[in-house]
């Protein structure tokens, strides 16, 4: 790790002003990503601004909307009543993630900035990776790669997001509240994320400086039904190859409200707007789900170790849909 | 004086000697210790496989604050070699330019704190000349050693057999590279005084880090002094002395300062060797009604440029079935790979996943029920050498097992057994393991107090040693378990060999076995000084040892305390030496026998996704005598949790082009999880073995053995699908 | 200078280095060496401690972090000499053979009852699945845990 200096901040605006002014300094709330990736050298900021002690903490429900602190912790939210209630996948989606032990260190404005475990991106010795050093290539696309993405990929970057949180508040339309040097703004979290095209580098709309405050989670309709599918090798305590997260509101035997989005996959936390048109109006069953998880597949970018996943990805969804529908054949 | 015929101390399960350390967290291990005047390194790893170190700029890290020296192969001091023996030890790091592997050291780093050493590390810049590496098993190029540790073995005619074979199964499997990754930081701690030296180390063989360090520096042995009380697991990777070992003690004679180094994770998978990977062929002949009559078993594994490594994979088929015509044959590949080395059940774990399936593919071509078809060809006798066996209950392993588990309810067409949505299958496979056995001493002492001190410089890994040893030197001491204490790890105490082949516990015991009966007799040496002693004229046979006191055999009353006997001369304690060398298989009349065993595994698939777990794992051991029933049971989960890892898990990925290892983390390199591990049955069958004196065969390593088949086996079962690749991951269990 | 509140103990620090995380502050400057480095990197748990009555990683925490945060490690579990349930628990069912990791799967196992997460076998094998145990002692660290939750939890 380089030498850096820690300033622990004492409100909002001291946090946003002093890294605004400092293009070398970083925030430091969970750590989770933050340091590893200083000990791996991968960042190396000069200056740790820690937020942990601002008041950004708590789950606060104001109508249809559940606005959620930035510096709540996975754990936190995972417990939340409302959640538990309402936003079944989400709480899923948390507690399918990581451990316990990083679920209480992690908060969930870091886990939306959660970076890739791509280990070629992770390893500064790795000379190409166009996202941590633009213009040098990519070297996982002729490597080792696996859990990598295949939506959004192009021969610049394959690195996968690899959040499970961002899955279902992709699929809910959740909005980022954000502070910056210039005052305050809300991104909804589809267009907050980048795709990497020919800047990986370039990961989200955030400018330097400005600091996740809150997310804004808007609550689906009372009878929508929910669920998260994470697929992975080990039973628990890793990143999903193939996840999807699943809303659906059924009425009269027809899907009248959909909302899709997959993990695994995806260069962001990819939302399947095609799946939800399909679905939206069908009625649940095998051909319903079939034809969305094709629509949500469609013009993947595969290397060899990838290409399973296409597959994979669908059956996921597949069963997802069939899990959160009760309908099985 | 008779022995573990009636045991009192040896066999139950009880609870470790150190466990109160351990749960406490007061049990030291190689990286709890440190020195007021410590400095600490930190390493620098080549970027390429192959080629050359062509510039080094360290100025920058020189110049960084607290940093006490920069030792690249330009200052380095030049060493001698280490041993060459069993398990060499690398070259001299840091001896000239040429690099052989990714992540082979070019520098260390020493500054007064651990966070100035590292970030100094990243910023020396090393130029390189690049070769092309070989990397590729398949590689044409790469040396290829035929019969690398004369272990081929060829009988009868296998080529006619099998062509007049009624059914044969022919096959190519691979097992992919696993790492160690014993969660303990491989670290060292090295000081000088002169041309003394401490070092407090990661290792399984003390012993030899000490011969090793003395040679390497040029110092006397009798002045290095290893030191290893606890280690954080080894599974095969502390039994050499890794190139980081030696630039610690380097990096403290270059700075005069005691120097510490704890490896980083992803060093761990480059620095103290792995698993080699294998590609194996094997050709089974048999009649129709399923009586083995050939089996070709070619297997090809990796070893480092300048390395060597024991993985006899062949071998496997050479001790496990009766079989009148067999021919094994391994050999090893030489690429730009860090080193290989052993890895809990080297060779063994690969080859019995090869022998395991195959046997397995072949009772679904006959017909025959799995377990059937082993017990058909049941090998009475030592196959290759034809000697009687030191002791075998493998058939009581399979009937056991196969009661315990279940197996009559197994329905044998595949894909035949359901459970909801997921299939279920069942799965067998068998063991033969190897025999190892190394000489050990051993120092028993008995104070005046009337308890017991017994050592030896070898080390407990997490097996018991401690707790296996302690209540193994009551027994023979006749004295209360909380009265005796084993100490190990420390070179000052009578060498002792590597915890490793699962032979320590055969070669320790025996020697504390020799040490003990020893000391009996200078106690009763001691007491027929005295004509009037009770124990005057006896010798060895004519005494038993209980409660402190050694008398006369059926006569407790006519005998003398130790403290007595002690107290009487005048002595403050007495002290034996014991020795063992294990017997040659001739000299014995008899084939030493390791442990054998049988594995019953029920596994799920989900079809749809592609996900596998083991739902139970039934497991039956012949182990000889257990001298702790509780913890060999632990060593058998253990060990069943690391084949569970490498049927299912583990993959050491390299980039193709450069030999970086692309999952160097334990985020990315999976092992097994809580969630992953059902609970177990275990069961331990047989008796005493007949090949050393406390009748023991070690079970250190036989519970990793077999899973990778069993789990392949049952995989097939449920799914039709015979997978010969491990670890069998979704992607290739898509159906 | 900083403060660190470790098992009730306030002890004066100074953190000359913003680097020293709290795992190296513990081991390195407090001599608590009970709590193990196993990755470094938020991978296996050997170095999970309580915060606050949570369990974290020490090692992705930093000591600069804590101050006024109360930080219980393995040293602080029990009470004059006398082991914690979950502490006799591991050593009754062999719950750890190295020992290596030990430290971690204690707290996290303690940090579960609270948590009130030991209510079946399946529930205490997936939330103790942050805490690597390359021994295999998983079926007895489930039996220790599963012990001591049945018996009342014991106190944190």
């Amino acid at each position: 790790m380089r030498e850096f200096a820690y300033f622990r901040a004492a409100d909002v605006g001291q946090a946003v002003a002093t890294v605004a002014a400092d293009p070398e300094a970083s925030y430091l709330a969970g750590g989770t990503t933050q340091l590893d990736l200083m000990k791996d050298g991968v960042l190396e900021p000069d200056q740790l601004v820690d937020i942990t002690r601002l008041p950004l903490r708590g789950v606060v429900r104001e109508g249809d909307t559940l606005r959620v602190g930035a510096l709540t912790t996975m754990e936190e939210l995972a417990a939340d009543p409302t959640v538990a209630g309402r936003l079944p996948f989400v709480r899923e989606a948390l507690l399918l993630g990581a451990s316990v032990q990083l679920r209480n260190m992690a908060t969930i404005g870091g886990n939306l900035l959660q970076r890739t475990r791509c280990r070629y991106f992770r390893d500064p010795t790795v000379p190409a990776c166009n996202k941590r050093r633009p213009g040098t290539g990519c070297a996982a696309i002729a490597g080792a790669a696996r859990m990598h993405a295949i939506l959004g990929a192009s021969e610049h970057c394959i690195a996968l997001h690899a959040s499970d949180l961002a899955v279902p508040l992709v699929a809910l339309d959740a909005i980022v509240r954000v502070r910056g040097a210039d005052g305050e703004r809300s991104i909804p979290l589809t267009d907050f994320y980048l795709l990497p095209g020919d800047t990986p580098d370039r990961e989200n709309v955030l400018v330097h400086g400005e600091l996740i405050t809150a997310v804004d989670v808007p609550l689906p309709a009372e009878g929508t039904r929910s669920g998260y599918l994470k697929v992975r090798d080990r039973a628990s305590y890793e990143f999903a190859l193939t996840s999807a997260g699943v809303a659906l509101l059924l009425d009269g035997g027809v899907i009248v409200e959909a909302r899709v989005a997959l993990g695994g996959v995806g260069t962001v936390p990819w939302r399947a707007r095609e799946a939800e048109d399909i679905l939206r109006g069908a009625p649940p069953g095998p051909a319903a789900f079939r034809a969305a998880a094709e629509a949500a597949l469609r013009d993947p970018f595969t290397v060899p170790g990838t290409a399973f996943k296409v597959e994979l990805a669908k059956r996921t969804l597949e069963r997802a849909l069939r899990t959160v529908s009760g309908v099985t054949s | 004086m008779t022995i573990l015929e009636r045991p009192r101390h040896v066999g139950p399960g009880v609870d470790r000697v150190d466990g109160p350390q351990k749960v406490t967290g007061a049990a030291r291990y190689p990286n709890d210790f440190s020195h007021p005047d410590m400095a600490h390194a930190a390493l620098v790893r080549a970027t390429i496989a192959a080629g050359r170190v062509a510039r080094l700029d360290t100025g920058a890290a020189e110049s960084a604050p607290g940093v006490l020296a920069v030792l690249t192969h330009l200052n380095a001091p030049r060493l001698a070699t280490g041993p060459s023996a069993l398990l060499a030890t690398p070259p001299p790091p840091l001896r000239d330019d040429r690099i052989l592997y990714y992540g082979q050291y070019v520098a260390v780093v020493v500054a007064d704190t651990p966070e100035r050493a590292s970030a100094a590390a990243r910023r020396i810049e090393v130029g390189y000349e690049p070769a092309e590496p070989l990397l590729d098993i398949h590689d044409p190029r790469a040396e290829r050693l035929p019969d690398p540790w004369g272990s081929d073995a060829s009988w009868g005619d296998t080529r006619a057999a099998l062509d007049d074979a009624h059914v044969v199964i022919e096959a190519s499997y691979t097992t992919a590279e696993n790492t160690n990754n014993p969660l303990g930081l491989f670290s060292t701690l090295a000081e000088w005084d002169g041309d003394t030296l401490t070092v407090h180390d990661s290792t399984q063989w003390p012993t030899r880090v000490r011969a090793t360090l003395a040679q390497m520096f040029g110092v006397p042995e009798a002045g290095v002094r290893v030191l290893v009380l606890y280690v954080g697991g080894g599974f095969g990777a502390g039994l050499r002395v890794w190139p980081h070992v030696i630039l610690t003690a380097m990096a403290a004679r270059q700075t005069g300062r005691p120097v510490k180094l704890v490896m980083t994770r992803p060093e761990m998978f480059t620095g103290i060797g792995h698993r080699p990977a294998t590609v194996q062929h094997i050709r089974i002949g048999a009649t129709r009604d399923g009586r083995l009559t050939a089996i070709e078993h070619e297997s090809r594994s990796t070893v480092a440029i300048e390395g060597d490594n024991i993985e006899p994979c062949a071998t496997v088929s050479t001790a496990a079935y009766a079989c009148p015509n067999v021919t094994a044959h391994d050999e090893q590949v030489r690429l730009n790979i860090p080193w290989t080395n052993s890895m809990r059940a080297p060779g063994e774990a690969q080859g019995n996943f090869v022998l395991e399936s195959a046997i397995d593919e072949l009772s679904h071509a006959l017909g025959i029920d799995p377990l059937e078809l082993r017990l058909r060809n049941y090998a009475e006798v030592h196959p290759r050498s034809g000697l009687p066996w030191s002791s075998k209950a493998l058939r009581e392993c399979y009937e056991v097992g196969a009661e315990r588990f279940g197996w009559s309810r197994r329905v044998p067409e595949p894909g035949s057994m359901r459970e909801g949505d997921w299939l279920v299958g069942y799965g067998m496979a068998g063991i033969s393991y190897f025999w190892y056995q190394a000489p050990c001493q051993a120092r028993a002492t008995v104070r005046g107090d009337g308890t017991a001190y017994v050592r030896s410089a070898v080390t407990d890994i997490g097996t018991g040693t401690y707790t296996i040893m302690t209540q193994l030197a009551a027994e023979l001491l006749g004295l209360e378990q909380d009265r005796v204490t084993f100490g190990l790890g420390d070179t000052s105490m009578p060498p002792g060999p590597q915890a490793g082949g699962s032979g320590l516990t055969a070669a320790l015991g025996s020697a504390v076995h020799a040490a003990c009966r020893n000391l009996v007799r200078a106690f009763l040496d001691a007491a027929a000084a005295d004509p009037a002693s009770p124990l005057a004229g006896c010798d060895l046979d004519d005494v038993a040892v209980t409660g402190g006191r050694v008398h006369r055999v059926g006569e407790p009353e006519r005998g003398e305390s130790y403290a007595g006997i002690l107290a009487m001369r005048g002595l403050d304690e007495l002290s034996a030496d014991g020795d063992s060398t294990p017997r040659t298989p001739q000299e014995a009349g008899m084939a030493p026998a390791g442990p054998f065993g049988a594995r019953f595994v029920e596994v799920r698939v989900d079809p749809e996704l592609g996900r596998l777990s083991v739902a139970r794992v039934v497991s039956a051991i012949d182990g000889g005598r257990i001298l702790n029933e509780k913890l060999a049971r632990s060593q058998i989960i253990g060990g069943t949790v690391g084949g569970i890892g490498m049927a299912m898990f583990e993959d050491t990925v390299s980039d193709p082009g450069t030999g970086r290892i692309a999952n160097a983390t334990l985020g990315d390199y999976l092992v097994p999880v809580n969630a992953d591990i059902p609970d177990m049955d275990v069961s331990f069958v047989g008796g005493p073995d007949a090949f050393n004196p406390i009748g023991v065969k070690g079970v250190g390593e036989i519970g990793l053995v077999g899973m990778a088949a069993a789990i392949a086996n049952a995989v097939f079962h449920a799914t039709g699908k015979r997978i010969r690749s491990v670890p069998i991951t979704i992607d290739r269990l898509l159906l | 200078m900083t403060t660190l509140t470790v098992n009730g103990v306030d002890h004066r620090l100074d953190l000359d280095d913003a680097r020293v995380t709290l795992l190296d502050a513990l081991r390195d400057r407090l001599g608590l060496t009970g709590t193990k480095k196993g990755c470094d990197q938020g991978a296996c748990g050997a170095c999970t401690v309580m915060a606050d009555g949570k369990r974290i990683l020490s090692c992705l925490t930093l000591a600069a972090q804590c101050e006024g945060r109360e930080i219980i490690t393995i040293e602080g579990l029990g009470v004059d000499g006398v082991l914690h349930p979950m502490q006799e628990a591991f050593v009754r069912h062999d719950a750890f053979q190295c020992g290596y990791c030990t430290s971690g799967q204690i707290m996290s196992a303690v940090c579960l009852l609270a948590e009130g997460r030991a209510g079946s076998d399946a529930d205490i094998r997936e939330f103790m699945s942050g805490n690597l145990c390359r021994c295999g002692a998983y079926p007895n660290i489930v039996a220790a845990i599963r012990e001591v939750a049945g018996a009342g939890g014991g106190h944190a």
